[in-house]
Formats: structure tokens, C-alpha cells, sequence
């Protein structure tokens, strides 16, 4: 996903309010990055470029981190962000035919966003929830007893807040 | 500066400064354990590659001779079935993971793979696993060096001499099966601020990262 | 040294002084605990609670309703406990909005206990139960679980009152070494699963001649249906604070880290709100109960890593790197954070901490057996039918935890097999469910303790499949440094998923034992040891699902999309309905000119959603393996 220049200097500026102050020790390396998710959503280039001169590391250690770990996003996410959980619990409750209702639905594989950016979808590997099983997350608000019927309810509710008219009806 | 230590190695005594390593006891000694993420003198060895195994007496199981301290009267051993064992089944997953062309490779004849299948009498051709391609496109930015990473065994000596020159262009990235050598933002090489030293070209044990017109290569 | 004794004992005193007034308050009325840890608001614990305060609001009644944590009976959440003076608790399971309201109407303002949507008393009641009267409850033992669920994870002053930090006071009177020698003599073993003797771990560290020294607290429950860590977290964590402490007392540490997995946001909050709270009451800190022993914690967030629970990718994590095991020794305990001495501890290994320093290492070791002592808590999961928390004796059988505590297997379906110790742990099936857990018995059967999930699995799970789920999750978690894990699970994997796909061949199963055999041996960390795990104990107990995948191309349990079909039975479909058309995603069923539906089998996605909606009465729908057997159906049919 290619950025906007708007998107490339929001992250830089983003970046920069964060860092500044922050102690240059390498253990504060992942909590930066946390924070610049929190407020971005995303880690893109930019900003790891501007943590690694800030905290004196190769851009590429950083790159490193953030490649590694399940939990940073180097694309925008969607605005609503789905999570279905493929722990074992979940996943023997039909966790996998829940990922492929909403695959199909919103017409993405897991780890992409839709074209217009309104959601993402994800695996997530277990949330702890798994006496409630099959589980997903909209927006980290956890959705308990999922079944592929509820794909169309889920999105049908959100499209309605949306376009401004009374949530509620439909989930 | 330090003094000697006396250990025996698959029964041939040797002498060795006292916190060496056993991998690099036996290789000054010619005897030879397969290696390749090893890097003399490093104070944490990184223990990779997982094909020096070696048996120590009285250790309960194989260990690692790249990470093992030579001690007085230690009796190492080298070969056995069990770990003949052991470490095909490591090479034989490496090179189900390599791109084997030996031909036309620019590592052909200096290579360390072929080295361990020559000393151990393996073929290089995996015969119980199939390949696992990887199919990552080969960099040839970089006017000094090529650099083709489905040959990449992952050894990481590429990492630790750029490192050393203080520039620290190449790096690990992503995880699991898709971990692999590469600069920031997976840019080609000559994108950004490789110097063309050729130090990684030299340090790679085998035809992933090559200089440029030494080998004949384009 | 008595003056010491003297000065912490009474400084806690003094804190505790402060809390008891609040807490005896809150016996005087009538009290209302809603649990609301992530399960309890997921079920919808939180419109119940808001009900409860709206309907009190209405009939002006002042009782004060506290948001609690979890007891650990997540199968009947929303949980709600009503505590009126003079009246042994109460406690109601599954309530909705509706029966909230009717609990305060009819038993807050009135007095009618609602017998009906009551789980159990607290103590002896004339009409309803008590835990203790349910064969579960008679299996059970409270020890780490004791406060959860009835006190407020977000209140110190609960906990003080309850007794806590008594350990810590206890544990600061004590030369390091004695202290040391109380946990030794009790026997504890890292609940994390290794089984690794905390008080020899704590020893090591001690002994270091390097001065700076950490402890840590392992809160990255990645095991993919274990929650233990995150409930105790969410609903006492100053148990927890507190076993920190003591070990930092113990090892010398003047800087601990609790590393929690992103995933647990609720956690995260309610550990920094008791960090906040411990350190304005002088637990934490400089001069801790005004001893000279001074500490104080970071809460560090993982990024989703399952790797990192292991200690030295944990490590790596603090220290700015990606998740990359080191090798072993140097131990943690000798050289970790930063290369100093660190003794990292799992969430339930400290929470027992505090009770020994309490009741002393004898009182440990009257539960459980000499080799194995204490309690030990799981989370049970999948197809039973009591699923949330248990803790149990050590050496209770798996039996006895399923069918007593668990209350067998949901939906009237055959136990198959127990799924045990996450993706590093076995399948163990019912020829073995009289095996003692502990430690030592299951690494023997074939599996290992792990942290403590339990997935319970029936007839309608294929185990090459379980198998294949567990390969696909540690491959996709590897973290791709050393040759044996990281290219060994993914040639693992590559001929599981053959397998479940119907494309195995007669020689992938002696291939797999040997590759597992070599990947245990050759891995540079526990994740790529104990990776094979779940195939070898499939292997063990059920090689006939692998040989029927492979030589009949059949999934017995009918759970492998590829080696089954939807079929639907045309004497027993009733021609008039349309159920199953309109709950086809993919409009894959249309009728024929008998009007009797018909499941085209390639358009079918295998989603199970005509199955779920053909009405009970007709249950015309069918799962047939081999996919062939729909021809042969057909053929009778005509």
C-alpha cells in the first residue's frame, strides 16, 4: 500500500511528538513503537526511520522489530478492525469457517484491508476467552458464540451507524 | 596469554587455549565439524545452523560445538550414529531450502555446503524431503555485489561484518519461514547505503551474496 | 532484628487498620459483585451489571455493586453474587438482564433467594447447595483462586483487608537465605510448565556475585486456550504484585518487570492500576513497609509473539529485539536482562508465593504429593461442559478433572481425547484418563503439564487434524533463527496438511516420527523441542485416523473439508421446507423436480451451515468420507 504524502508526514510528525523526551535506551525501542501504533494505527517506513535516528540504531533493527512481531501493522488498518480468533478452542468450534465468512463477505484474506479502508480482517491466536467460543473481535470488543450468520448482522449494524441512521437494529 | 588445555577428539589428543570453543579446537586441529553461522572470537555464539553437534562423554545428549568450552580431559566425539543422524537431517533441511546450481553458482568449489556433503559423504540433493522454494527475486542493484537469497542459509555473517564496518545496511527481518536477510524496508541494495565493500560477499559461506565480476558473474 | 520485625509488621498493620473500616462497611449492607473480568464482559456482564445499579437506582436502595473478577465458573457467566448480612452468599449463574431485575426486586428488596437461577450457596443454606456439595466442588481447592471473584481487583484496600501483602511483611523480617530455604522446603515448581524448582532458580540468582538484579513476572500466556494468567490477573492482581515482590525480596532485585501479552488489554490496566496503588501505600518503591528494602516494577507489553514466552525471547523482547531464543546456559538465573542475574517466573508460581510465606512451606505440601506438591490450575476448554478455571491437587487424575470438576462432555457426545500443555503439549486419549497430573505422570503418557490448558476434544474431532492446527500455529510462531524448527516444522506441516487433504502417502508417517525425533533434538529453544509433541502423542494414540486419511482417503471424525461431503438424505428431507437453500452461502442447494434439495458438491464450501439449519425434525443432512460415498448414495438412491 503505497502512502499519501499527508499519511507520510502525519507519521513523521507523529513520531517526533512521541520521541521526543523519550530515553534513548534500547529497551524503550518497543514501547515507542506501541505508542506510534497507538496513535497511528500504523508503523510505517517514515516513522521507524525517524525512531532509528532518534535512538541512534540502523533503520534496519528497527525494521527488524516490527517485521517480527504479530502485533505491528506496517498498513493503515481499517477503520473497524476484525480479529477472529484461531486458538484451539476456537478453532475447533469452527473458528476457520468463521475466518472464511468473513473472508468472503468483505472479499479480503486475512491480513489485508478493504480497498475503500473501512475494515481489516486478522487472526488473532487466542484471546483467552475460550469458554466462549467460536470468538472475534470488532474493534476489540469481544463477540462471544460467533457463527458465519452473524457476518451480515455485524456488518449491517455498522453500516448503518455510518451513514448516521440509529445503530441497533440488525446484530 | 591464556594456558593450554588438553582434551581428545574422536580419540586424537589435542591441545587448546584454555575458553575456546570445541568447533574451533577441533578445525585448528584438522578436524572438521560442519559449521556455518560461526564466527570466531564472539562472545555469544549465535548456535543457528545446528550442525556442529558433537558427543561429549558424560553429557547426557549432543550439544552444540560452536557454544561448548573445551575443558581438561573432556573426550569428544565427532561422529557417531547418532549424530551422523542429526545433523544430515539439519543439511538435508538446509538444502531443501537452497537453490542448488552449483554450475553456474559463484560459490561453486568454496562453497560450505558442498564442503559438508564432500567430508561427510552426503549427497546434496535432499532424498527424503522436497524442496521448499522460496522464490525471492535475486537483487542485482548493488554495482559490487549480487545478491540472491534463495541460497541464504540464514547464517548471519553478512550481518555481523557489515556490523562491524559500522555500517549495519543489512539486517534480519520478518519471521519463522519468511525470515531472511535484507536492508531496511526490503530496498534492493543499491537503493541505499551500501558502500560495495564486498565484506559480506567474502563472508558468506556460500552463493547467496557475491562480488560482482570475481567469479565471472554478469 | 525484632526491630525490623517490629517496624514492617507494624507498618502493615497500619495500612491494614486503614482498609478494614471500608470493608467491614461494605458487611454491614447489602453487597452485589458482578464478575466482569474479559470472559465475565464478553457473556455480557456489563448491561447486567448497569441493570442492577438502574434497578436499585428505581427502588432506592443503597447497596453498592462491585465490579469483581472471575471465580473461575466462566460456563455459567454473567456471574452475580449477592452478599445480604446475616445471609450466606449467594451465588447466580447465566443472568441476563432479566434475571437481574428480578434478583433485585425479589431478593435484594424482598426475600426470595430465587432458588431457581441460583448456582450455589456460599455456606450452608436451607434451600441451595454449596460449591462443596457438588462433586466438583469437592475436588476442588482454592488456593491462588481463593479472593477471585469476590473482592475488587481494583481496590487495595479489598485485598488488604482480606490479609494481603502479610506474605511480603513475613517475607522482610527473614534473611534472604532462610527465605530462599522456605520456598526450597516447600517444593513449589514452575507453574509455567517446565516444573523447574523456583526455590533452586531463586537460589542461583542469589548466589551471583553481580549485584544488579531483576525479577520478572511471565504474563505472556500465549498457549492457545489457556487463560489462567489472564483471569488471576484480572481479578486479584496484587496476589500477584505481591509474589513479585517477595522474590525481588528473596533474590536481592531492585527493578522487576511484569511482560504481559498485548492481547490482555484488561489485564494491562488492572496491573498498572495496583502498581499505582501499591506504590502510594508504601509496598512499593523506596523503604517498602518502611524496611530498607526498596523495588519497584515496569509493566512491559508484548507485541504478539507466541516465542516470547520462552525466557530468553522474553528477555530479548525487553531488550529492544526481535523474539530470538539464545542458547542455554548461560541460564537466566546467571546472566539474563542486560546479562545480569534474572529470575523469571510464570504468573501462578508467584501467586502461590504469598500463601507459603503465610502458612509455611509445611502447609504447602499437605496437598498434592511429595514430588509434586501444592494445587495446580486449569483451564478447561472445548467440548465440556463446565469450561472456565479449576484448581485441583496436584495429582488428581485427568478423570476425575473432566467428569467431576468439568462435568463430562458437552452435548451428550464420547470423550475422544484431552488435549493438554498447548502446542507443546499431547493428546491424550481415555485408555489413559487415570493418569495423576502432575508433572512427572504426563510427561510420561506422552504430554506435558504445560501451563495448565486443557482442551477437552469428542467424536466429532479428527486428531491428524488437531495435529495439523497445532503444527500450523507453532510454524507460523517459529521465529525462524535455527535450521531444525524452522525448516522442520514447515516440512511437518507441509505433510499434515497432505494428510488432511486426502494426498498422504504410506511413507509420510515414519517420516514424521523420524523428522520429530530430530527436530526435539536438534532446536535451538523449547518452541522447535516440543513442536513435534502433538503429532508423537497423535501418533501414539490414534495412528488408525492417520492410516484411514491415508490409505482409505477417510476422515473418521468428518472434520477434513477435503475428505468429506454434505449429502442430503432425499428419503428424509421434507420437499416443502427451504431452510438449507436460503443458509447456503455460496446458493451451492437447489431443488431437484422431485423438489427434494441437492447440494452441488462443487460449489459446496464446506461451512456446515445447511447442517446447523435443516430443522431437527428432518435432520436430512449428512456428512459422508470419503467424498465418494455421495456417488454410491446417488446410485442407491436411483
Amino acid at each position: 500500500m503505497e502512502l499519501t504524502e499527508e499519511e507520510k508526514s502525519k507519521a513523521i510528525a507523529v513520531s517526533r511528538k512521541i520521541l521526543a523526551g523519550c530515553e534513548r535506551t534500547k529497551g524503550n525501542l518497543i514501547p515507542i513503537l506501541q505508542r506510534i501504533q497507538g496513535e497511528l494505527g500504523y508503523v510505517p517506513l517514515p516513522a521507524m526511520r525517524e525512531v532509528a535516528g532518534y535512538m541512534g540504531l540502523p533503520p534496519v533493527d528497527v525494521y527488524s522489530v516490527v517485521t517480527f512481531y504479530n502485533q505491528f501493522r506496517l498498513n493503515p488498518p481499517g477503520k473497524r478492525q476484525v480479529k477472529v480468533c484461531l486458538g484451539t478452542a476456537c478453532h475447533m468450534k469452527g473458528g476457520q469457517i468463521i475466518m472464511e465468512s468473513w473472508e468472503r463477505r468483505l472479499n479480503i484474506r486475512a491480513g489485508e484491508t478493504t480497498a475503500d479502508r473501512e475494515y481489516s480482517l486478522e487472526r488473532v491466536a487466542c484471546v483467552g476467552c475460550c469458554t466462549l467460543a467460536p470468538v472475534v473481535l470488532m474493534d476489540e470488543e469481544v463477540h462471544p458464540r460467533f457463527t458465519p450468520t452473524k457476518v451480515d448482522g455485524m456488518l449491517f449494524a455498522h453500516g448503518l451507524t455510518k451513514n448516521g441512521e440509529k445503530e441497533g437494529e440488525g446484530a | 596469554m591464556s594456558e593450554m588445555v588438553r582434551l581428545t577428539i574422536d580419540g586424537k589428543p589435542i591441545e587448546s587455549p584454555a575458553g575456546e570453543k570445541i568447533l574451533w579446537a577441533a578445525l585448528q586441529n584438522d578436524i572438521y565439524i560442519p559449521h556455518l553461522c560461526a564466527l570466531s572470537g564472539e562472545e555469544s555464539p549465535f548456535a543457528a545452523c545446528r550442525l556442529c553437534f558433537v558427543e561429549i562423554e558424560g553429557y547426557p545428549r549432543p550439544v552444540t560445538a560452536c557454544t561448548e568450552t573445551v575443558a581438561e580431559g573432556m573426550a569428544v566425539r565427532t561422529r557417531s550414529e547418532k549424530l551422523d543422524r542429526l545433523v544430515r537431517t539439519g543439511f538435508e533441511m538446509i538444502m531443501s531450502n537452497h537453490r542448488i546450481e552449483c554450475k553456474t553458482c559463484p560459490a561453486n568449489r568454496r562453497c560450505a555446503l558442498q564442503k559438508i556433503a564432500k567430508e561427510r559423504k552426503w549427497p546434496l540433493k535432499p532424498k527424503r524431503l522436497p524442496a521448499l522454494e522460496r522464490d525471492l527475486p535475486v537483487d542485482e542493484s548493488a554495482p559490487g555485489i549480487i545478491y540472491d537469497p534463495n541460497k541464504c542459509v540464514l547464517c548471519g555473517l553478512c550481518v555481523r561484518v557489515c556490523r562491524r564496518k559500522g555500517l549495519g545496511d543489512l539486517g534480519f527481518a520478518h519471521r519463522g519461514f519468511n525470515r531472511m536477510i535484507t536492508t531496511f524496508g526490503d530496498s534492493p541494495l543499491g537503493a541505499g547505503g551500501c558502500l560495495n565493500c564486498g565484506a559480506c560477499a567474502d563472508a558468506c559461506p556460500v552463493g547467496a551474496l557475491a562480488a560482482r565480476g570475481v567469479w565471472g558473474q554478469a | 532484628m525484632s526491630n525490623l520485625n517490629d517496624t514492617v509488621i507494624n507498618a502493615l498493620g497500619r495500612l491494614k487498620e486503614a482498609a478494614l473500616p471500608e470493608w467491614q462497611a461494605l458487611k454491614e449492607k447489602t453487597v452485589i459483585l458482578v464478575g466482569a473480568a474479559t470472559c465475565g464482559r464478553a457473556a455480557g456482564a456489563l448491561p447486567v451489571m448497569q441493570t442492577i445499579k438502574d434497578e436499585l437506582a428505581r427502588q432506592s436502595i443503597d447497596a453498592p455493586v462491585v465490579e469483581v473478577g472471575c471465580m473461575g465458573s466462566c460456563y455459567a457467566e454473567p456471574i452475580v453474587v449477592v452478599l445480604k448480612p446475616g445471609q450466606p452468599g449467594l451465588v447466580y449463574g447465566y443472568v441476563t438482564e432479566g434475571i437481574a431485575s428480578r434478583l433485585v426486586l425479589d431478593y435484594v428488596a424482598g426475600d426470595d433467594p430465587c432458588v431457581e437461577f441460583a448456582l450455589a450457596a456460599l455456606e450452608t443454606h436451607e434451600m441451595i447447595p454449596t460449591f462443596a456439595d457438588y462433586p466438583r466442588g469437592q475436588i476442588e481447592q482454592k488456593v491462588v483462586l481463593e479472593h477471585c471473584g469476590f473482592i475488587d481487583p481494583e481496590n487495595i484496600n479489598h485485598y488488604l483487608a482480606a490479609g494481603g501483602y502479610a506474605g511480603l511483611a513475613h517475607a522482610l523480617t527473614l534473611p534472604p537465605e532462610e527465605l530462599i530455604q522456605e520456598i526450597k522446603a516447600s517444593g513449589l515448581r514452575g507453574r509455567g510448565g517446565a516444573g523447574f524448582s523456583t526455590g533452586m532458580k531463586w537460589e542461583t540468582c542469589r548466589k551471583q556475585a553481580e549485584q544488579t538484579r531483576y525479577v520478572i513476572c511471565n504474563a505472556d500466556e500465549g498457549d492457545p486456550g489457556a487463560f489462567m494468567d489472564r483471569n488471576i490477573l484480572e481479578s486479584n492482581p496484587h496476589l500477584v504484585l505481591e509474589g513479585l515482590c517477595i522474590a525481588a525480596c528473596a533474590v536481592g532485585a531492585q527493578k522487576g518487570y511484569f511482560y504481559v501479552r498485548a492481547e490482555y488489554p484488561l489485564a494491562v490496566d488492572r496491573l498498572k492500576k495496583a502498581v499505582a496503588q501499591a506504590r502510594d501505600a508504601g509496598l512499593l518503591g523506596s523503604g517498602i513497609l518502611d524496611s530498607s528494602f526498596s523495588f519497584d516494577v515496569e509493566i512491559f507489553q508484548g507485541s504478539g509473539a507466541f516465542v516470547c514466552g520462552e525466557e530468553t525471547a522474553l528477555l530479548a523482547s525487553l531488550e529492544g529485539e526481535p523474539g530470538l531464543p539464545r542458547h542455554r546456559p548461560p541460564f537466566p538465573a546467571v546472566a539474563g536482562l542486560w546479562g545480569k542475574p534474572t529470575v523469571i517466573n510464570n504468573v501462578k508460581t508467584l501467586s502461590y508465593v504469598p500463601y507459603i510465606m503465610k502458612k509455611g512451606a509445611r502447609w504447602f505440601r499437605e496437598t498434592g504429593t511429595p514430588d509434586n506438591p501444592g494445587t495446580a490450575i486449569f483451564a478447561l476448554a472445548g467440548k465440556v461442559v463446565s469450561t472456565g478455571l479449576a484448581e485441583v491437587p496436584m495429582s488428581t487424575t485427568l478423570r476425575d478433572v473432566i467428569f467431576e470438576v468439568g462435568s463430562g462432555v458437552a452435548e451428550g457426545k464420547n470423550f475422544k481425547a484431552v488435549q493438554i500443555g498447548g502446542p507443546s503439549g499431547g493428546c491424550l486419549p481415555e485408555s489413559v484418563l487415570d493418569t495423576a497430573i502432575n508433572f512427572d505422570s504426563l510427561n510420561k503418557a506422552g504430554a506435558i503439564m504445560g501451563s495448565g490448558g486443557m482442551v477437552i476434544l469428542d467424536e466429532d474431532d479428527c486428531m491428524v487434524e488437531i495435529a495439523r492446527f497445532f503444527l500450523d500455529f507453532t510454524q507460523k510462531e517459529s521465529c525462524g533463527k535455527c535450521t531444525f524448527c524452522r525448516l522442520g516444522t514447515k516440512h511437518m506441516l507441509d505433510i499434515l496438511e497432505r494428510i488432511t487433504k486426502g494426498k498422504g502417502r504410506p511413507e509420510d508417517l515414519e517420516l514424521l516420527t523420524e523428522l520429530a525425533e530430530d527436530i526435539k533434538a536438534g532446536s535451538l529453544c523449547n518452541l522447535g523441542k516440543t513442536a513435534p509433541n502433538p503429532i508423537l502423542s497423535t501418533l501414539r494414540y490414534f495412528r488408525d485416523e492417520y492410516e484411514a486419511h491415508i490409505h482409505e482417503k477417510r476422515c473418521p471424525a468428518l472434520m477434513c473439508k477435503d475428505l468429506i461431503a454434505f449429502y442430503i438424505l432425499p428419503e428424509k428431507c421434507e420437499r416443502s421446507c427451504d431452510v438449507c437453500v436460503g443458509s447456503c452461502p455460496v446458493e451451492a442447494i437447489y431443488p431437484n423436480e422431485d423438489r427434494i434439495k441437492v447440494i452441488k458438491q462443487d460449489k459446496c464450501v464446506k461451512c456446515n451451515s445447511c447442517l446447523v439449519a435443516c430443522p431437527p425434525q428432518y435432520k436430512a443432512i449428512v456428512k459422508l468420507s470419503p467424498p465418494e460415498m455421495v456417488a454410491e448414495k446417488e446410485k442407491v438412491a436411483k
